[in-house]
């Protein structure tokens, strides 16, 4: 359900990034890559392929493009991202930061292969698919940096020092 | 009966390759997607709406902050202006008060100014060493022992002189004295300095009105004869001799301009 609910909440920041009075670099960012990332926690490889596969449908409704080899590079980043933080058991902020830079470069890496073989020219080659990489890694940095936080917020040694301090 | 049993894995590589094959299709035959479209840009509105709303308050924030940021630099530039006009009309007055007391002094007399050099007090000590700093030396025509005099009358003489300063001994000083005389009363005194400036060596029981006028009679040699020194207070005696206490007329602490007179016996043998 969490996860349902942040992938609405990701294509509504994805249009909003678009937005004309927003720094014209944010459009770059694919928010809905970060729930494919979340999945990983949650899901085998399959499943986080399943996530990929939806995130990249929705995102090839949303630019308008040919429906397909979104969905197509959102699995194989699911799948990517699924199987290297379970092989190297990645956790806190190395998760998010390489789970968001693999699932991004990897998605646009398939993207652009898959419509370079159909005959068709992408909207944007590597440039465009740099942005896309760094931004949604910074989205990644931004989340790690707040999960730290709403972590060291709910800890327990925090809780511990505020009942002290009352006492 | 055959079972479907249905296997994620195998699933979504069927469903990503049936959809790379519509994408073939898609690309060969291009559909309108009007309806489609409509329906991203319908979803996508309110998204959008809400994301510029934040930007353009973002924006008027940022242009709100550099307004103030100009403003308060404006602000510390003409703080600073208002601080350098405040000094100059300060010199200003200064100057101006000088030029006043200089063109009054040199109206007071008339017939001194051939020889005489206008100098500017730029320093005084009245408590200790009871002189004046001058700014005129030798290279102007100042000389030791010259008379220096102010607007209401004589200030001192020239004790010490540099090439473009000097230095004047007030009247006050204790080691000041003058040949002065009384109105009126024939005999000559000697004015001498201190605490209280006054006049020595008249006969016994001399009888000098207050407020009298105390003028110079030039014979130590220093100061012309007929300048003012001051004015005669209460009279006493003091052994042999008739004591006056003189109130001297020129006042070291407000005088800016001086008046100093060549040596009275300058090229004398």
């Amino acid at each position: 359900m969490k996860i349902a609910v942040a992938f609405l909440a990701a294509i509504l920041l994805q249009f909003g990034l678009t937005a004309s009075h927003l720094w014209w670099v944010f459009a770059a960012c694919q928010p809905v890559l970060l729930v494919v990332v979340a999945s990983a926690r949650r899901f085998d490889p399959v499943g986080v392929a399943w996530t990929g596969l939806a995130a990249g449908l929705a995102t090839d409704l949303m630019a308008e493009r040919i429906i397909g080899p979104g969905g197509i590079a959102g699995a194989v980043a699911g799948v990517v991202v699924a199987v290297v933080v379970r092989r190297f058991e990645m956790v806190g902020p190395l998760y998010w930061i390489v789970g968001s830079l693999l699932a991004s470069a990897c998605s646009e890496l398939v993207w652009i292969l898959s419509l370079v073989t159909l005959g068709v020219k992408p909207d944007h080659m590597w440039i465009g698919a740099f942005a896309t990489v760094a931004m949604t890694g910074a989205a990644g940095f931004l989340v790690a940096a707040a999960e730290r936080l709403a972590r060291a917020w709910k800890s327990p040694e925090r809780r511990r020092r505020r009942v002290l301090r009352r006492l | 009966m055959v079972h479907v049993r249905f296997r994620p894995d195998l699933t979504i590589i069927l469903i990503c390759a049936g959809l790379y094959v519509g994408a073939a299709a898609q690309a060969r035959n291009p559909w309108g997607q009007t309806a489609l479209s409509l329906a991203v840009a319908t979803a996508a509105a309110p998204a959008v709406a809400l994301a510029n709303a934040v930007g353009s308050a973002w924006e008027d924030f940022r242009t709100g902050q550099r307004s103030l940021r100009a403003t308060l630099d404006e602000l510390g530039r003409l703080r600073g202006d208002s601080a350098e006009l405040r000094r100059n009309n300060q010199l200003l007055s200064a100057e101006v008060g000088e030029l006043r007391q200089g063109s009054r002094l040199l109206a007071a007399y008339p017939s001194l100014l051939d020889h005489a050099v206008l100098a500017r007090v730029v320093a005084r000590d009245l408590l200790r060493t009871h002189t004046l700093r001058l700014d005129r030396g030798t290279a102007e025509g100042v000389h030791a022992d010259s008379a220096v005099l102010a607007e209401t009358g004589l200030l001192g003489r020239v004790d010490r002189v540099l090439e473009h300063s000097s230095r004047v001994q007030l009247l006050s000083h204790p080691a000041a004295a003058a040949a002065a005389t009384i109105p009126g009363i024939n005999s000559e005194g000697l004015l001498v300095g201190g605490d209280q400036p006054h006049i020595t060596g008249l006969p016994p029981y001399t009888k000098v009105a207050p407020d009298t006028v105390v003028l110079s009679t030039g014979s130590e040699g220093i100061y012309p004869p007929g300048m003012l020194f001051g004015l005669a207070m209460e009279s006493r005696n003091e052994g042999l001799f008739t004591i006056v206490p003189v109130q001297l007329s020129a006042r070291p602490t407000e005088i800016m301009v001086v008046l100093v007179l060549p040596p009275v016996n300058k090229g004398a043998p």
